[in-house]
């Protein structure tokens, strides 16, 4: 008798584990799914989110931040940001300004080498590009990316004079 | 209605002048094609369901970007898709034996609707002998499986068939038990005299439990479903037995599978649930209803249990179901004798 006992308590103690796991599985199904189907639906990202670098634009002045003094090149560990000086009378501004996108790790170090406010981190993550060349970003679009996310300011320390 | 209708067939084709036997040929293949067609259309279904309710037990959202809404064209796509794909034949391979296996498998589950009730009357073949006729018909797919294996000249396959084998033969026989429980309690092995002595809402299941219980487990050991899916483990076989097969052959076996699974489901249906019997809704109706809610349950089951190990399965099959079933077949004795 001890052996059918033995098998009896096991029957029941697999079989109530077993609608245990079926109860488990039936709760789940009617939780709403997690999936976001990413090119329909996107992740609400964070507004301190870093994506890639971009020149900021004084918000009064509507000029760039930048004066091509090179801090942010010399600083940059890939050593992909390059750009030209160009002077009008006592204004320093960049001719040409540009990050080789395919290379960028995203490290934040050239915004914190910036003395001007120039640079900052956007919220921008889908780096994907159909030519090769596109993957370097001029100053054009550098600068119509910073105009774009007014969020990229926000987390960045203010070191001069309070003006954000 | 049928009946009656396959006698005006049959006079037409005698006024037409056409011998006895064009008409039973005719007859035949009428009734193959809509058995075929009715096994494609709900393995079309099924394998979205599959996919559906699997997702949906892991909280994801599954196929929905092939036809909307929620991806109900995906299996066709994916038929589509295996239509134009290669077919490979191993170099090594039993090339006889690996072309042969495939059919071999599917037939067999094909076989399974010919006496299976749809309706009062809608059995293609009111077999006398019906639940022999199953029982052995079913134990077939297993040589199909085991030529898979080996034909494809694959370690892996072979180790799969050999457990394939191993499987099936140990629950053929408690599926075997278990239905005799039911075959004494309608008195006939014709599936629809058993469909008959279940009309009222007497259930067999009401009665078997016990022969129900050991019939759902036997039969999804013999689908070689989850938890009894060792025969196709991913994990540790590939594949299982149809790691070789590509495109139209693989599909076959998938096919194959999931016919089953629509047979046994509706041999359950048949045999303990009620077949066609239920209130307001038209016979088929109620037995694809009930049919197609089994195969929900066994879903359920597979996306909620674990793998079993082999040995555990032997241990299951020979030491737990078969006492079991035997038991049943003696208490249901004791009942008839007595009542």
């Amino acid at each position: 008798m001890g052996y059918l006992a033995d098998k009896t308590v096991d029957v029941i103690r697999s079989t109530k584990s077993i609608g245990e796991g079926l109860g488990i599985t039936f709760r789940n199904l009617f939780r709403p799914p997690i999936t976001v189907q990413y090119p329909d639906e996107r992740v609400k990202i964070s507004s301190c989110f870093r994506g890639m670098p971009a020149l900021l634009t004084n918000r009064e002045t509507g000029e760039l931040n930048c004066t091509a003094c090179g801090i942010c090149a010399r600083a940059c560990p890939l050593g992909i940001i390059t750009m030209e000086l160009g002077k009008d009378g006592k204004k320093r501004f960049p001719t040409s300004f540009s990050i080789d996108m395919s290379r960028c790790m995203v490290c934040n170090l050239c915004v914190e080498a910036c003395p001007f406010e120039a640079l900052g981190m956007s919220n921008r993550y889908e780096l994907a590009e159909t030519q090769h060349g596109s993957l370097v970003w001029d100053l054009d679009r550098l600068s119509r990316l910073g105009r774009e996310h007014p969020a990229s300011q926000v987390g960045q320390p203010a070191r001069k004079g309070g003006e954000e | 209605m049928w009946a009656s209708l396959a006698e005006q067939v049959r006079l037409q084709f005698e006024t037409w002048g056409l011998p006895e036997w064009s008409f039973s040929l005719a007859n035949s293949l009428f009734k193959a094609l809509v058995i075929l067609h009715f096994i494609l259309l709900s393995v079309l279904f099924l394998v979205w369901l599959e996919r559906k309710v699997c997702a949906r037990f892991q909280n994801r959202l599954g196929p929905m970007r092939v036809g909307r809404p929620h991806g109900w064209l995906q299996t066709l796509a994916d038929v589509l898709k295996l239509l134009v794909k290669e077919d490979i034949i191993p170099e090594s391979a039993d090339r006889w034996l690996f072309r042969l296996a495939p059919v071999l498998v599917f037939v067999p589950s094909m076989m399974l609707f010919v006496v299976i009730p749809f309706g009062p009357g809608m059995a293609v073949y009111s077999l006398d002998v019906g639940l022999l006729y199953l029982v052995a018909v079913t134990s077939i797919s297993v040589l199909g499986l085991i030529m898979a294996g080996w034909g494809s000249n694959n370690k892996w396959s072979v180790l799969a068939a050999m457990r394939t084998a191993a499987e099936v033969i140990t629950y053929e026989v408690p599926l075997a038990l278990a239905v005799l429980g039911v075959a004494m309690l309608a008195g006939s092995l014709n599936l629809e005299r058993i469909v008959e002595a279940q009309a009222g809402g007497r259930w067999f299941i009401l009665v078997q439990p016990l022969g129900f219980v050991v019939y759902l487990i036997a039969m999804t050991a013999e689908l070689r479903r989850t938890p009894f899916d060792l025969s196709e483990a991913e994990s540790e076989l590939v594949a299982g037995y149809n790691v070789e097969y590509s495109a139209m052959r693989w599909s076959f076996f998938m096919l194959a599978e999931f016919g089953a699974l629509v047979g046994f489901s509706g041999v359950a249906v048949t045999l303990y649930l009620g077949g066609w019997h239920g209130p307001w809704l038209p016979p088929v109706a109620w037995f694809l209803l009930k049919t197609f809610g089994l195969i929900l349950f066994i879903m359920w089951v597979r996306w909620t249990l674990p793998r079993i190990r082999i040995d555990q399965l032997m241990d299951l099959g020979w030491k737990f179901l078969i006492p079991v079933a035997l038991v049943n077949i003696a208490v249901t004795g004791v009942y008839l004798v007595v009542m």
